[in-house]
């Protein structure tokens, strides 16, 4: 028909013919030559801003993009294979039905795909507990045992007293360094350095406020160098320069008289001097006594005489309150021989 | 009567000015108005036609870092006591502009920067305009380049998508 039509179209008295000859036939077929008709008389339209074509501009579409490498994974692979190391999340490498943002209520937040919040949150997907666990096992073989004697916390402390404390510090930026990583730290307990009384006391004097009454706990802080093995040596060598100075005795370390004590010493005080003579007294011994005499005269002689210092001293050393002011009264009756007090 | 009236009013005008100049303090200029406290940068304004594209990270204002959207740059100098704050906000600024204008027009978001020890992983979503072996060039190119500069391992943590609408988070 086609054939016949193309033949026969610039004879208009042919195209009536067939118009004529196929209405019999078929609707369709007729409708087709009507818009043929209208065709040849219309003027042809002028598009000036190429519409048609710009309309028909198909968007090419890439055949070759993979698909997700997600969707291909076998159930039973190692997931440390798939995501060995530290990285950016990726969605189609990772076979999880993640969402990730805000949205207001009844929506569903943004998918895996194209989510840039994703990608930003450091995730630990390189970090699953059985690569965790592979990863140790391989370090095993460099690792020691851990001492057998050393299996509590005070054998630690007396085997090794004395402390280093140092911090490493790990940061994102090209540089290893920070200036803080030179700040050394010795800590010790007094306790453990062989000291007497008066070293001891004049050790916490060198020390100052690095002593701490309550612990007893030393802490020695150097920052004055520029590396952390010069801050070591030299908390080291405060620490040998103070030890050994403790014990040193100065002349003039005698001159100290009771008022330059820091404490009340019951031995060489008044109290023990009347004490002895009262008990001479009693004895009905005169004797004139020298200060070291005083001083060294042993009051485990005198009965309750032990009770008596210690609620002196406690007296003068905490200061007066009800406890200690009644504690001094019951031992200066023991002392005398007078009846306890009355509890009225 | 008028005039009277006006030549008071004059002489009324003028001891006011003449005050005015006698005492800068009375001359101050004392400002009435309420304080135009409108944050407006980060924010986009709606259009009328409702068909501007944001994406989630435009969408949320910067006032909703750390409440729902991230921060671009994750290193250790924006913290407290940090180290190389200025140089590492100069260099992140560096590669993103370098990132930019390499990636040119295929860049469909934030550039984020994650720095880990030396380390600096560049992750952006990417549009795939160009062909593969076009994007694997840029990729070692924009890697090599930035290493040799920065002096540091670059590593680039790229996503591609098919168009920018797949970004697009809402339209206003």
């Amino acid at each position: 028909m086609s054939l016949f039509m193309r033949n026969y179209k610039p004879n208009s008295l042919a195209t009536v013919y067939n118009v004529k000859l196929w209405r019999l036939n078929s609707t369709t077929a007729d409708s087709v030559m009507k818009k043929d008709d209208n065709e040849e008389e219309e003027f042809r339209v002028l598009d000036i801003l190429k519409k048609k074509d710009r309309m028909q501009r198909r968007v090419v579409r890439r055949a070759d993009i993979q698909p997700d490498r997600a969707d291909r994974m076998a159930l039973d692979q190692k997931w440390g294979n798939v995501w060995p190391g530290p990285k950016t999340f990726h969605p189609s490498s990772v076979p999880l039905p993640l969402r990730q943002g805000y949205v207001s209520k009844g929506q569903a937040p943004p998918g895996k795909k194209a989510n840039a919040e994703l990608m930003k949150i450091p995730n630990f997907l390189h970090l699953t507990p059985p690569v965790i666990k592979s990863q140790c096992e391989a370090l095993k073989q460099f690792c020691t045992e851990w001492p057998s004697l050393l299996n509590s916390e005070e054998a630690i402390e007396k085997h090794y007293p004395v402390e280093i404390i140092t911090s490493d510090y790990c940061h994102a930026s090209p540089s290893i360094r920070n200036p803080l990583a030179r700040v050394v730290t010795l800590r010790f307990k007094l306790s453990t350095l062989k000291l007497d009384k008066h070293s001891r006391d004049k050790f916490i004097r060198l020390v100052g406020e690095r002593y701490d009454k309550e612990t007893d706990l030393v802490t020695i802080t150097a920052d004055r160098c520029p590396v952390r093995v010069q801050n070591l040596d030299y908390v080291n060598y405060l620490l040998t320069a103070c030890y050994h100075e403790a014990w040193n005795v100065e002349e003039w370390e005698k001159e100290k008289t009771e008022e330059d004590m820091e404490y009340y010493e019951w031995n060489n005080n008044a109290s023990k001097k009347s004490l002895v003579n009262w008990f001479m007294r009693t004895k009905n011994e005169f004797k004139e006594l020298s200060e070291d005499e005083y001083r060294s005269f042993d009051v485990s002689v005198i009965p309750n005489a032990e009770g008596y210092k210690d609620a002196v001293s406690s007296l003068m050393n905490d200061g007066e309150s009800d406890e200690t002011v009644r504690k001094y009264g019951d031992s200066v009756r023991k002392l005398l021989g007078l009846p306890e007090k009355k509890v009225v | 009567m008028n005039i009277s009236i006006i030549k008071l009013l004059q002489s009324g005008f003028g001891t006011s000015s003449v005050i005015a100049q006698c005492s800068p303090i009375l001359a101050s200029q004392l400002h009435t108005s309420a304080p135009l406290c409108r944050v407006v940068s980060g924010k986009y304004r709606i259009t009328k036609k409702r068909d501007k594209p944001l994406t989630y990270e435009m969408a949320n204002p910067p006032h909703y870092i750390a409440h729902r959207k991230s921060w671009n740059s994750w290193n250790t100098s924006n913290l407290k006591d940090g180290l190389r704050r200025s140089e590492t906000a100069v260099e992140d600024e560096f590669i993103r502009r370098f990132m930019t204008g390499t990636w040119h027009g295929l860049v469909c978001s934030e550039v984020i920067i994650k720095r880990q020890f030396n380390h600096i992983r560049v992750a952006a979503i990417i549009r795939r305009a160009v062909s593969p072996t076009k994007m694997y060039f840029l990729l070692g190119y924009t890697e090599e380049l930035l290493s040799n500069w920065l002096q540091c391992p670059v590593t680039l943590e790229l996503q591609t998508v098919d168009s920018f609408k797949d970004v697009v988070f809402k339209y206003i």
